[in-house]
């Protein structure tokens, strides 16, 4: 069985499949990383890239155009960031709650609205043309590489964006006089209200731009890895990348490692689940055990952490003589 | 007089979030169908009354029998909210209840009487057992209960459904299910041939047992003034870190229970293939409760009433039932958001204060004058 | 006389906070430009206040302010600096996972290509001011990284980059080494020297006379002179800043002093800056007297009360009630062990501010048989309780469940002592007890202080209030740069005057006199 595992394991479809799987997580990783560094907690990932999912697809289905449709799933992810905004920095609605509440809308909502779009219930398969989806990208030169073509060429094109936009949420964060505001606004309120920096604004903006990439989860959720939409496909993708943001950190590299792994845990899960001796349900909860586990060593690496500055700083101060 | 005012004004507020909600669902319903008044009166009379007015009593039983898991999960956040511990796992405490529940009503025969509470017990303290997990890490190593709490329902179902189709599984069945309980187990009818069993009764057996922990006892005590102020409660001599987790394990106890009843009451197998959502239910319960036990059951007969006026809407009007979720939100947000109409409270605020200062002058200057 | 002698000039400043606390009256303050100016005084002088609205943060009630000759309406700390003026906080306005470079052009980032900072200009700004007023930076450090001594210059260079000419620095040296303080001194003067007017709050006299031109004295809300500091002596100086306007007197019988209760020896505290904050701190205190713990704020009296109900842990040393050891107990078994504490932070620590009057006198005693029948709270007796604590310590509320929230500073504050004392402490630790509330109050507490050593209690009484510590205390310690600085076994015929040279560590006694406080066993 094992063996059986590891040749599946070291094949170039499998690491194929890996990147195919984080990509919709590393999304909403790094809309989590967003917010978190401006000191808001998005819980409502999870109903944003359900609800962006389907608009997507609505949007490219009128339209008949992907591109219209990725970019209608971001528009509409901007908005529900911002009335999430609204609410917890307007009207001082709790934002777990009132992140809750998107994923209410979210869960069923989602049914409702594509039945008043459509009439269809509760998925959009039968209106998927060709023209709908997200396309493959072959990256000439590469795809003709053995191996690492095949593991790295010939991805959805949001695949691709969605790793450039570690990079370029990296930038923004670190290189632009945004992402500077951004960073100090989630550390010291204070210190950025006393040279000017306008706090509510700010963190209206790192929503704004954590549902933008949320938005473009969904859309590829359901216009290119499903192929369509349909109710509960998200499956707390939104909440596991709020977990990747902490085991990474906060920091984009960082989220993007541990999107791996949990893409990794789910690549895993869909091989396994396929396999003699294996029980499919025990192994489709692995992403959220890995999830779980991240956590714990995320928190006592932590810990560990803390304690040691402290120690290295008390032996700094403390005179030789009096060491205990 | 400023108390009373002030309870007057927060009524007044939760009308209006409901108000709102209605207003957005008018608008849903009115771009679904044609006949908004006959749909509307689908979801709003109807759950009580039948076509010609008459108080419809079996159409009651049913909205009262989708009350009993929603005001055990209700009860179980109002329990971890008030210690300020945002656990969202009362959803897989449910599921979980349900399931050990079930087995032991199969697999181990027992007297009657005893059986039911048995298996009861056993699905409460196992719920009770898992959220430990949440609970523990994070009071030992300050991991967020929320996102593994999250991830905790998850690992629940799938668990749960891996002895259900591995081990528990009737193969007779069309469907992935148990084999039948044993009727000792079963939670016994209120009103005969209804879904409405003594679960409702227990159910507020339960609502009075919690109002009595968090308010009369030094635990529910220490759970809400942990809830207040962490640092109060430490320098108090309370013992916060054990508090914490006795909040999680309370919360997780009353999910797990409220799920073998379910399943025990109304069904006669186990046969959920997912989360049953009653956890999320009793989120919103709770906050429309303000964290107060006693609130529960009316916050959980408003849900059960729309929940059963959407699904009467959804058959007799074909508007989709799960319109629910979006009123559901619309009623969540508002009712959370403290500065909505706060502007308003504030003015009662300074009314009052005033008030109150010419109250006391006037007493000051009386008592002057008396002593002249 | 030009009007450009004077860079600032605030006129009969009158500030009244909303809670009918008048701060200042009719204040007038000149500073000089090109002058180091010392503005002092003891906490609740109202320097701070004063500070505040010169920066934007509070508007006067009344009075003028007129800065380079311009009358000015300083509504926000923007238009300030916009004026030229910059403020050092003594809780530093700095982001600590950004670089000191980033920290310096916050909110007014250099950039390039449009959209980018422009790091090397950041930095290149960074090090042309630093190298212009010699304030030596690391502008790639993270601010998490650096000594306090640089933050402090950060903050600096951080006002000096959005054009400062007038720095007010509050209290710059409370937390600096002396080292570093020292190296603050030098650079201070270099900054003068280059035309910079600085306006600096402190109560340490040494350094006033180090490096000031004049100074500005406040007492209780008023000025009480403009005084070049060459022409005057230390000691005046402190008895100008430190001395009882009113004496609010509080009769008590002459204390008769029995067992030891508390024994405090040895503390050593350095805190997580590196700043030892508690120096070999011992003392006692017996049953049936009340010892105050005089001293400026910040000198370790904060740290000492924590280490007393372990919310912090000392280094070294040993602290005793009634024999047995209390480090590192929990609180509830410092509690069971006969300790009450009215926290300095009445509302962080001292109540739950959304909880009833009956949630926050019942906190101490929930785990007490008298309170339980069973499992269940006995609601009777909680309810009596109550009702006879709010009457017999009159607080002014509707009913005990009124949220305490509600309540004046005052009578929250009531609620608080009448949970503390009531509990039948044999050690009470009063920190701070009448800061910040009215004088009815005030008289209140007092009295119940004292009624209770009178009673039996040792009390423990810490505060910055002079008038406070010299009137209760039967015997008294000050406290100076974590050291304890002096012992009075008899505060009859203490003096203010001798009180401030302690306070202001103009004086100190010799260890054998101090060594008195704690008695023999």
């Amino acid at each position: 069985m094992w063996e059986q595992l590891f040749e599946m394991i070291f094949k170039p479809d499998f690491l194929f499949s890996v990147i195919r799987i984080t990509s919709p997580i590393l999304f909403a990783a790094l809309a989590a990383v967003v917010a978190e560094k401006a000191g808001v907690t998005n819980i409502g990932l999870e109903g944003i890239m359900s609800i962006t999912a389907l608009f997507g697809t609505l949007i490219s289905y009128w339209t008949q155009s992907w591109a219209v449709g990725v970019l209608g799933a971001l528009i509409v992810g901007i908005a529900l960031a911002l009335l999430l905004g609204f609410f917890a920095l307007k009207l001082k609605t709790d934002i777990i709650l009132g992140g809750i509440a998107l994923n209410m809308i979210g869960g069923g909502g989602t049914i409702f609205l594509l039945y008043l779009f459509t009439g269809l219930r509760g998925n959009t398969g039968e209106l998927t043309t060709p023209e709908m989806l997200i396309p493959q990208v072959n990256i000439p030169l590469l795809k003709d590489i053995p191996v690492v073509g095949e593991i790295l060429s010939g991805h959805s094109l949001l695949t691709y964006i969605a790793f450039f936009m570690v990079f370029l949420t990296w930038l923004m964060l670190y290189k632009t006089s945004l992402g500077l505001n951004i960073r100090a606004v989630g550390e010291n309120q204070n210190a950025a209200d006393s040279v000017g920096v306008s706090v509510v604004r700010i963190k209206y903006i790192a929503l704004g731009i954590s549902g933008a990439l949320a938005g473009l989860g969904g859309a590829y959720m359901s216009m290119y890895y499903s192929r369509s939409w349909n109710s509960g496909m998200i499956a707390g993708r939104g909440f596991i990348a709020l977990a990747a943001q902490a085991m990474g950190q906060g920091e984009p590299t960082g989220s993007m490692w541990s999107s791996l792994l949990f893409g990794l845990a789910n690549a895993l899960k869909n091989k396994m689940e396929g396999m003699q001796g294996m029980s499919s349900y025990l192994v489709a909860s692995i992403p959220y055990v890995v999830t779980v586990l991240g956590l714990v060593i995320y928190a006592v690496a932590t810990i560990r952490r803390v304690k040691k500055t402290r120690r290295a700083q008390n032996a700094m101060t403390a005179p030789a003589g009096e060491e205990k | 007089m400023r108390n009373k005012r002030m309870f007057l004004f927060e009524a007044a507020r939760g009308f209006a979030a409901i108000l709102l909600a209605l207003a957005v669902a008018v608008i849903f319903i009115a771009l679904c169908t044609d006949d908004v008044g006959g749909a509307l009166e689908q979801m709003l009379l109807r759950p009580l009354f039948a076509k010609n007015g008459t108080f419809n009593a079996n159409s009651l039983w049913v909205v009262l029998s989708r009350m009993i898991p929603t005001i055990f999960t209700g009860l179980a956040v109002c329990v971890m909210f008030s210690a300020n511990q945002f656990n969202l796992a009362a959803e897989g405490g449910v599921m979980l209840g349900g399931f050990l529940a079930t087995l032991v009503g199969i697999y181990v025969p027992m007297a009657a009487g005893l059986h039911l509470v048995v298996c009861l017990l056993v699905g409460a303290v196992a719920a009770a057992l898992t959220m430990l997990l949440p609970a523990l890490l994070k009071v030992k190593l300050g991991a967020s209960e929320m996102v593994s709490s999250l991830m905790l329902n998850y690992i629940i179902m799938y668990v749960v459904l891996h002895f259900l189709n591995n081990n528990f599984a009737d193969r007779s069945k069309g469907s992935t299910q148990t084999f039948p309980f044993l009727q000792t187990a079963a939670v016994p009818d209120l009103v005969p041939n209804t879904d409405l069993t003594w679960g409702f009764v227990i159910a507020l057996v339960f609502v009075a047992l919690v109002a009595v922990f968090l308010f009369r006892t030094r635990w529910g005590y220490a759970i809400r003034m942990i809830g207040i102020n962490q640092a109060f409660s430490k320098y108090s001599g309370m013992k916060v870190g054990s508090v914490i987790v006795l909040s999680q394990v309370i919360g997780g106890f009353l999910a797990g229970l409220g799920g073998g009843i379910e399943v025990l009451g109304r069904y006669s197998t186990f046969l959920w293939r997912e989360l049953p959502g009653y956890g999320w239910t009793g989120v919103t319960i709770a906050i429309l409760a303000k964290n107060n036990p006693l609130m529960v059951p009316f916050a959980a007969f408003f849900m059960a009433y729309l929940e059963r006026g959407c699904e009467l809407m959804r058959t007799n009007a074909g508007v989709p039932a799960e319109m629910l979720d979006i009123i559901q939100a619309v009623i969540f947000l508002f009712f959370a958001a403290e500065q909505f109409l706060a502007r308003y409270r504030q003015k009662l605020v300074v009314k009052g204060a005033r008030e109150e200062m010419k109250q006391a002058f006037d007493s000051e200057a009386a008592a002057k004058g008396g002593n002249a | 006389m030009p009007q450009s002698e004077y860079v600032v000039q605030m006129k009969g400043i009158t500030k009244v906070y909303p809670n009918g606390i008048a701060a200042n009256q009719g204040v007038d303050f000149n500073v000089r430009r090109g002058e180091i100016h010392a503005l002092m005084g003891e906490n609740g002088a109202g320097k701070s206040t004063l500070m505040k609205m010169l920066f934007g943060l509070e508007q006067p009630t009344e009075g003028e302010i007129i800065v380079n000759g311009e009358t000015v309406n300083l509504s926000s700390p923007t238009v300030a600096i916009a004026k030229g003026i910059g403020m050092v906080h003594q809780h530093f306005m700095l982001v600590p996972s950004l670089t000191v470079a980033e920290n310096m052009v916050l909110g007014m980032a250099p950039k390039k290509k449009g959209l980018f900072i422009d790091m090397d200009k950041a930095i290149a700004i960074t090090e042309e001011y630093a190298k212009k007023y010699n304030l030596h930076v690391d502008p790639k450090a993270k601010v998490v990284d650096i000594p306090v001594g640089m933050k402090q210059k950060v903050e600096i260079l951080k006002a000096l980059v959005r054009g400062a000419k007038i720095l007010i620095l509050d209290e710059p040296t409370a937390v600096l080494t002396t080292q570093e303080t020292a190296e603050l001194f030098r650079e201070l003067v270099q900054l003068k020297e280059q035309g910079f007017t600085i306006i600096f709050i402190s109560h340490k006299l040494n350094e006033i006379k180090q490096i000031t031109d004049r100074l500005t004295i406040m007492r209780g809300g008023k000025s009480m002179g403009v005084y070049n500091t060459a022409e005057i002596s230390m000691e005046e100086i402190s008895r100008l800043m430190v001395g009882r306007d009113v004496i609010l007197t509080v009769e008590k019988d002459k204390a008769a002093p029995t067992d030891e209760v508390l024994r405090v020896e040895n503390l050593e505290y350095t805190n997580d800056w590196n700043k030892k904050m508690l120096d070999r701190v011992s003392f006692s205190v017996r049953k049936g007297e009340i010892l105050g713990v005089a001293g400026v704020e910040g000198n370790g009296q904060r740290e000492l009360v924590d280490m007393l109900f372990n919310l912090n842990v000392p280094d070294s040393g040993t602290v005793t009630v009634n024999g047995k050891s209390i480090v590192g107990l929990p609180q509830r078994k410092i509690r069971d062990a006969g300790v009450s504490l009215i926290p300095e932070d009445r509302m962080l620590y001292g109540i739950a501010d959304r909880g009833t009057i009956e949630d926050n006198l019942i906190s101490n005693r929930i785990y007490q048989k008298e309170y339980n029948k069973g499992l269940l709270f006995d609601m009777k007796a909680i309810h009596e309780m109550s009702d006879r604590l709010i009457e017999d310590y009159r607080v002014l509320c509707k009913s005990r469940n009124q949220q305490v929230k509600m309540l004046s500073g005052g009578n929250i504050q009531k609620v608080v002592v009448a949970r503390e004392f009531s509990s039948g402490p044999v050690l009470i630790i009063a920190d701070q007890p009448t800061r910040g509330i009215d004088v009815g109050a005030t008289e209140f507490i007092r009295k119940k202080l004292v009624e209770l050593s009178r009673a039996g209690a040792a009390v423990l009484l810490v505060s910055a209030d002079l008038n406070e510590v010299m009137e209760l205390s039967d015997s008294l310690i000050v406290m100076n740069g974590g050291h304890i600085a002096a012992y009075f076994e008899d505060t009859s015929a203490l003096t203010d005057e001798e009180m401030g040279e302690y306070m202001l560590g103009l004086k100190r006694q010799s260890d054998e006199e101090i060594g008195k406080v704690l008695y023999a066993k």
